[in-house]
This record gives C-alpha cells, sequence and structure tokens, in this order.
C-alpha cells in the first residue's frame, strides 16, 4: 500500500484486519486508488466460476453453479398439469428461490432473508420474458395434459452477486433437464414410463409423449452484477463489497446480444449513460466467458 | 427450574446416595398412583392419573378416517401433549411448546413402535373398518395440570388406563358399496367394542443423579440429575421404546444396566397399574 | 405469472405405472439389500469441511443418496429476550429442500430432528467456554436418502469443529433397523419404510460414552445389545473417518 504521510489518519499503526473491519468504506478506497481489490482482483476481474450439471439425483434437471464462494443449487421436477383455458397448448414454468439459514449469517430460522423474494420475482421475469424456452414444447395434450416445471434454486453458500449465480444454475438446469416419457393410463392420468419396459409398452399403450427428451434451448439469457462506487465500476461484487459500496447494476443479456433486463435498485451512486453502457460491455464480455464454461461442463459430463 | 443451593444440592445427592430420599422414599420407590377412569364425559375414553403432585388426564377420542396408501390395512394413532400453563409458570405463553412437542414424540416412540407396526402398543390393525377404505383415527390427547416432575411416566400411565377405559363403537359397512366409491359406514351408539390394552407399555424413567438412578424423580430431583432414560416396557418384558434424555455422555454399559432395572421396575408399575386400573374402573360402575 | 402459489393450477408428479416389489418380504431369511451391501456393512462415508464460506464453520457429508450440509454460526450475541446465562446456549435447526425426497415436496422444517440434534450434541460441546452467546447449528438435508439423521449429527460435530467450538470430543452417529429376523446396519429409505424398529445411537468414540439413544418398536434385551455393539463399532470406524477429515483440512489450510 502506498505510504501515506496523512498526520491525521491514524489508520497505520492498525492491524490490517481492524481496520478493514473499522473503516470498510476507506479500506475499500484505499485499494481502488491502486485498482486492485482486496481478494487481489483487477476492479473488472470476475471470480472463477464453476458449473456441474446433474448434481440432484431425483430432480429431472439440475446443476450447482459457484462463482468465488456464492453457491446455487437449482433442481427441476416435472409435473403434469392442466393446462389454463388462455392458453391450452403451453406448459408453465414455476420460479422459487430459497435462502434456508445455512446460507449465510443473516438469515435466521423462521425470519426469511428479504432479499429472498426480490431474487426470486426477477429470476421468474428474467426466465419467462427472456423466450428461452418455447412454453409449447412443455405441452402434452393440447388442453388437456401440460408439463409444470418445478424449478427450485437454493442458495448453499451467500456471498454476492446472487442473481448472477442463481440464472446461471437455473439455466444449467434447463440444459441438463431431460423430460420424462410418458403414457396414458386407464384412469386418464399419465404415468412414466419406465426405460426397461419401454419396447412392450409402447405397443398396447398409445405413447402420448414419445421418448425421453431435451427441451430445445435458444438465446440463453446471462447476467453480471456491477458495483458503483463514485467512479469506479467493480464486476461481479463480493458479500462485503455489496454491504459496503450499496449502489448495484446488474444487466442480463441473452447470448443473441439483447438485452433483456437491466436493474438498478436505487444507491446512493447515479449511473451515468457511460457507466451503464461500461457494465453492458463488461456483461457482454462475461456472457462469452460462461458460455464457454456452460459449455465445457456440459462436454466433460457427456464424456463421463 | 428450580434454584437450589449448595446445601440443597448436597442433602438431595447425598440422600440419593444412602438410598433415602427427602420424601423418605427408596430410590426405586414409585410415589402414591392415584387413577380415575371416565373424567371426560364426551371423549371415548379417558382417565386421570397422579403421582404424587403430577397430575395428567389422558383422553382418547376415535374418528373415522381414511387409511394411508403406504399402510392401507392399519388405522392411525396420534399423540398431543398440551403442557397447562397452569402446571408451572414456566409454561406460560409459548414456553410449554418445546416440552409438549418433546413428550409427545417420546410418547409416539414408545407406543407406536417401528414404521411396519411391529412391537406397537397399540395393535394399529384393530383399528381397520374397511381395508383401503375407511379406518378409525384415534386422537390421544393429553394435558398436564400440574407438573411435578416425572411427567412422561405420568402420561404414558395415563394412556394405558385411558385406553383400556376406551369403547370403540361398533361399526355396521354397507356391504353393497361399488368397489370404487367410498363405502358408507353406520357407527352404532349403543354397542361398543372394549379396547385390548394388554400389549400397551408402560415407561419407566430412570434419572442418573451421581452414580445412582431413581425412578420417579421430583423437579428438585431432576434438576441434579447427569442424565436420564426413559424406557416403556411391555408385559412380555420387550422393551417398546426408548428415549435418553438430558446432556452427558452414558457409557453403553451403564445404559444396559439401566434397561435391566428399568425392566425390573416395571414389573411392579404394571401390577400396581393395573389394579389400580380397575379398581378406579369398578368405582366408577359403582357411580 | 408463474411462481405465486395461490394461482397455480394442481399438478400431480406422473408416477411409475408398474409398482416396484417390495425388496424384502417377511418370510425371507435370506435378501439383498436395495444397494447390494452386506447387513452389517455401512456405507462409504465422505466428509468435507468448509463447505459453506460464510458460515463460521461447516461441512458436508454424503452416504450414498444422503447429502447434508450443516453451517455453524457464532459464537454471537444471544437473542435479546434470552436471559443472562453463564454457559452457552445452542440453537438448532433442521430443514428439507424441496426435492429432498422423490416426490417433491414442501421444503419444511423438521422441529422434531431439531431438537434431537440439540440434544444429540450438548453432551459434546463445552458450553462453558462461551458464556452469554450462542451458537447457531443450521442444517439442510439436500436429498435424503435414509439415515438421515445420524447423518446430520456427525456432519453437525464436524462443522462444531470446523467452526472451532470446544468440543469433549466428535460425536458420531450411527442407525440399525430391525427387519424381520436381522438387523441391518445404516438402512437406506426404502428399508426404513419396511423396518420393524430402529435403533440410534450417538456416541463420542474417543470417551466411549453415549450421548443420544432411541429405539423404536419391540426389542428384546439381548437384541439391543446385539444392536448396540453393531452401532457402537460403526460409530468408531465412522469417528476415524471424520477425524482424518479434519486432519486433512487442518493441513491443507497450514500448507
Amino acid at each position: 500500500m502506498g505510504a501515506q504521510k496523512n498526520t491525521g489518519d491514524w489508520s497505520s499503526d492498525m492491524e490490517i484486519d481492524a481496520f478493514r473491519r473499522l473503516f470498510p468504506l476507506r479500506f475499500y478506497e484505499r485499494h481502488l486508488t491502486e485498482a486492485i481489490r482486496p481478494d487481489a482482483r483487477p476492479l473488472k476481474k470476475c471470480r472463477d466460476t464453476s458449473v456441474a450439471p446433474g448434481a440432484v439425483a431425483t430432480a429431472d434437471g439440475s446443476a450447482l453453479a459457484k462463482i468465488g464462494s456464492t453457491t446455487m443449487l437449482a433442481s427441476i421436477k416435472m409435473e403434469v398439469m392442466t393446462p389454463s383455458v388462455d392458453s391450452p397448448d403451453e406448459g408453465n414454468i414455476a420460479v422459487e428461490y430459497y435462502m434456508p439459514p445455512i446460507c449465510s449469517p443473516i438469515v435466521r430460522p423462521g425470519r426469511p432473508a428479504e432479499l429472498a423474494p426480490v431474487i426470486a420475482k426477477q429470476l421468474s421475469n428474467t426466465l419467462l420474458s427472456s423466450g428461452m424456452i418455447d412454453l409449447k414444447e412443455l405441452s402434452i395434450i393440447s388442453g388437456k395434459a401440460a408439463w409444470m416445471a418445478y424449478l427450485d434454486i437454493y442458495c448453499l453458500d451467500a456471498d454476492g452477486a446472487l442473481f448472477d449465480a442463481a440464472l446461471l444454475s437455473a439455466v444449467a438446469a434447463f440444459s441438463h433437464l431431460n423430460i420424462p416419457a410418458v403414457s396414458l393410463n386407464d384412469e386418464g392420468k399419465l404415468t412414466i414410463v419406465s426405460e426397461e419396459s419401454n419396447g412392450e409398452e409402447n405397443v398396447e399403450k398409445e405413447p402420448v409423449n414419445r421418448d425421453r427428451r431435451k427441451l430445445t434451448i435458444s438465446s440463453i439469457p446471462l447476467s453480471l452484477t456491477c458495483v458503483l462506487h463514485k467512479n469506479y465500476i467493480l464486476a461481479d461484487p463480493t458479500g462485503e463489497e455489496e454491504s459496503i459500496m450499496e449502489t448495484s447494476i446488474t444487466t442480463v443479456l441473452n447470448t443473441s446480444d439483447q438485452l433483456i433486463s437491466l436493474y438498478k435498485p436505487g444507491g446512493p451512486v447515479l449511473a451515468s449513460t457511460a457507466s451503464i453502457k461500461e457494465c453492458v460491455s463488461l456483461t457482454r464480455q462475461r456472457i462469452k466467458e460462461l458460455q464457454d464454461i456452460l459449455s465445457d461442463s456440459f462436454a466433460s459430463m457427456d464424456m463421463n | 427450574m428450580t434454584a437450589l443451593s449448595l446445601g440443597e444440592r448436597l442433602f438431595i445427592q447425598g440422600g440419593i446416595a444412602q438410598d433415602l430420599r427427602a420424601d423418605g422414599r427408596g430410590r426405586l420407590d414409585y410415589r402414591t398412583l392415584y387413577v380415575e377412569t371416565g373424567v371426560i364425559p364426551q371423549a371415548n375414553g379417558s382417565a386421570r392419573v397422579r403421582f404424587g403432585g403430577t397430575d395428567v388426564i389422558a383422553s382418547a377420542k376415535a374418528e373415522i378416517g381414511r387409511p394411508t396408501l403406504l399402510q392401507p390395512d392399519k388405522g392411525k394413532v396420534s399423540t398431543h401433549v398440551d403442557c397447562s400453563s397452569t402446571a408451572a409458570p414456566m409454561f406460560e405463553g409459548r414456553g410449554g411448546e418445546e416440552l409438549s412437542s418433546e413428550l409427545s414424540i417420546a410418547l409416539q416412540r414408545c407406543l407406536l413402535g417401528g414404521k411396519s407396526g411391529a412391537g406397537a402398543g397399540i395393535d394399529l390393525s384393530s383399528l381397520i373398518i374397511v381395508e383401503g377404505k375407511v379406518c378409525w383415527d384415534l386422537y390421544i390427547e393429553c394435558l398436564v395440570v400440574s407438573s411435578d416432575g416425572n411427567l412422561l411416566d405420568a402420561l404414558g400411565a395415563a394412556i394405558k388406563a385411558a385406553l383400556s377405559n376406551t369403547g370403540i363403537p361398533r361399526v355396521q359397512v354397507a356391504a353393497d358399496a361399488a368397489s370404487e366409491e367410498q363405502p358408507e359406514v353406520d357407527i352404532s351408539d349403543e354397542e361398543f367394542l372394549q379396547f385390548d390394552t394388554s400389549s400397551v407399555p408402560v415407561i419407566v424413567t430412570l434419572t442418573k443423579v451421581g452414580r445412582h438412578y431413581i425412578v420417579d424423580a421430583t423437579p428438585e430431583e431432576e434438576s441434579q440429575m447427569s442424565s436420564a432414560v426413559s424406557v416403556s416396557v411391555n408385559r412380555k418384558g420387550h422393551i417398546c421404546g426408548l428415549t435418553k434424555r438430558g446432556g452427558a455422555g452414558l457409557d453403553p454399559s451403564v445404559i444396559l444396566d439401566m434397561i435391566s432395572v428399568a425392566k425390573h421396575v416395571s414389573e411392579q408399575l404394571l401390577t400396581k397399574l393395573d389394579s389400580e386400573i380397575s379398581a378406579a374402573e369398578s368405582r366408577e360402575e359403582d357411580k | 405469472m408463474a411462481g405465486k402459489p395461490n394461482d397455480a393450477p394442481a399438478t400431480y408428479s406422473p408416477s411409475l405405472k408398474n409398482k416396484k416389489h417390495p425388496f424384502y418380504k417377511n418370510s425371507d431369511l435370506d435378501w439383498v439389500r436395495p444397494d447390494g451391501r452386506g447387513f452389517h456393512q455401512c456405507r462409504p462415508a465422505f466428509f468435507r469441511t468448509g463447505a459453506v464460506n460464510a458460515a463460521s464453520g461447516s461441512a458436508y457429508a454424503e452416504l450414498g443418496n444422503t447429502k447434508v450440509i450443516v453451517s455453524v454460526f457464532g459464537p454471537r450475541e444471544s437473542k435479546k429476550a434470552m436471559m443472562y446465562s453463564d454457559i452457552g446456549r445452542l440453537n438448532c435447526n433442521v430443514s428439507y429442500t424441496t426435492f429432498a425426497t422423490s416426490v417433491r415436496g414442501q421444503g419444511s422444517d423438521h422441529k422434531e430432528f431439531s431438537s434431537m440434534l440439540h440434544k444429540a450434541l450438548e453432551g459434546a460441546i463445552r458450553l462453558e467456554t462461551f458464556p452469554k452467546t450462542t451458537v447457531d447449528i443450521f442444517a439442510l438435508v439436500l436429498e435424503s436418502g435414509g439415515s438421515d439423521f445420524p447423518v446430520l449429527i456427525s456432519c453437525a460435530s464436524l462443522a462444531l469443529a470446523d467452526a472451532g467450538i470446544m468440543l469433549h470430543d466428535l460425536v458420531a452417529a450411527v442407525a440399525v433397523s430391525s427387519l424381520g429376523s436381522n438387523l441391518v446396519i445404516d438402512p437406506v429409505s426404502e428399508e426404513e419404510s419396511y423396518q420393524d424398529g430402529s435403533l440410534l445411537i450417538t456416541c463420542m468414540p474417543s470417551r466411549y460414552e453415549v450421548t443420544q439413544l432411541t429405539i423404536t418398536g419391540e426389542w428384546s434385551t439381548s437384541r439391543i445389545n446385539e444392536a448396540m455393539e453393531l452401532c457402537l463399532d460403526a460409530c468408531t470406524k465412522l469417528g476415524k473417518v471424520m477425524r482424518s477429515c479434519l486432519k486433512e483440512a487442518a493441513s491443507t489450510t497450514t500448507d
């Protein structure tokens, strides 16, 4: 750190950890002037990111996503519903986002985190408006039966950029999703065609839903959260950074480079057009990285 | 919580070590047992049991229900314990909730046996009316009126007394009901089937104070315990459930020793309880 | 909009058409466990500490399909309403994810497990080392594959050690199910649903002390003896696995 000869500043006498706790903002500002962050990242670098598809054995589709130490576990369970009258040949997606008490010291049992419903709403808006999934593909019998995809995302470890990690895990879970093959039984309910008896069953019963299949995933929505402080832009903030510098911008773009949503929930810093542009271009770079990570993870899964 | 001075504590511990407790009992002696049956007229069966100052009421109510898919040939039993705030000041508000749920879990464990129903004190298959369709749901509700130590044993005894007082109405099933539908049932209000309680176990809680175990501990003695083991034993001498309470660890051989002591004590308790129950029932008939 | 439970349509999970045959019948003396293990053979245990960075200490455990995470927070300030206490408090909470079981349930709190976890651990923790404060132990069952509770306890004691909470010893827990005339150790969910009785021991292996013991179902004394011996033996082995996990974590951080 630069040698500061400021006489009124007694920070030089203090241990770094104590200084960090007592004057978090000054601690960060010192780093920012050196264009480095306490975890040794440059301002615009994101943390290590990994995706592990198929983490939940009981689910139809699942994935574990990690950005730094922020960890999200997403699981999709397919259930059958009667489609609504308005859209008889469409299925639906229900998104739930949970922050169990294990993930953060702020969350206590019986007192859910304030952040959880906000992120849940953002997630379900993003997934449904992005057009990533054609809801018509979730139809089974028009007007009679359709798939309801229950997407449950659990935050296992919260350390900033929660939305980014949750969205990444959701996207990966949908890519991993296998829709089970079903047939209609005598009572008018659908049953799963078990794999071993596949051949004979299909002969005597009308198979309603072909084979196990994957969804066609068109342009994928992915996001990056940046924190604004004075004129600095910090990409992919940690939990500490988010709590100290309160202004954040979350940009969601899809892989065809279209803007899906831009979210700036207040905060003391007013974002200029230039900084918003900067955030969008950072997101663009980040999405390329994330796409590589996603395709790598699925490639390595297929190998196994 | 009972706050005791050092002198009081030493007195209790010393008494237990010398086999002469503060109220004159030996280590394995119970307080006076008092049973009264049929205390709640609107229930199918009920009983009130007192162990010294501990006073509990248990009632059994049977309702028509549907058996679960997993066990179509069995009825259902649920137990619930309510700690009245009149019993102890600490039960006020939500204070009794934790103890209530702890007691009802312990009772369930002692009475209902394993998941398959084997070894259950209450024979669940006797509660079935039509397999897969209709069964009795037996609701066992307990109320702690006054708490003066050894609640679990008192509750176990009260349930046993309440069940032996329980008559389940005879049921006529409409024979022509189609197989798909829920059959119609006709509940008789005159004929009752006596509940078989011979296999309902009793619960014996052994409280370990120092190196000795005592039964039927008072709150003062309970506050000195290092750990306690509640064992439920049926007439065959088989263990039907066991719960360890209290934090401190126990050597496995000590636990086995406690189980054998509990078995021995349970024989006496069963005999005593049975005679008290039949005395109470004859009193009730005389009325 | 989806995601709101009130206007979501009723759904059902399409079940398998042909029901699975029960793997076990009462008359059989010789049968094969669903995962092909021997009757007295435990599933291989995997433990890792430091699973959750945000917590003071944490651990992840995986035995077969049973996967749990436990986080420990604190010692931190007790709730305002709590009275002064010269020993520390424990606060336990156990919850399940919605996808823990094969039918999507509600990720619910398990009050029963929470209080049992408290009792299994309190004997092993040196509560007098953190007066006036509370240690929170939060557990999440990611997937339930049988013997959830024993796995939770072992995992929680590792998380406590990882958080630097003073312990007398690690707590290892193992359950035994009684199925017909056989005793099977470390049962999976399928076996648990058929069991005639179960016996759970949580113990401190190095001190050879039992902190919690629960028995359900009808048992003769000799059978209890046999089951306890099985459990204690398995606890000792499990304790070694847990210990080596801690040692490994300690050696990697000092490097």
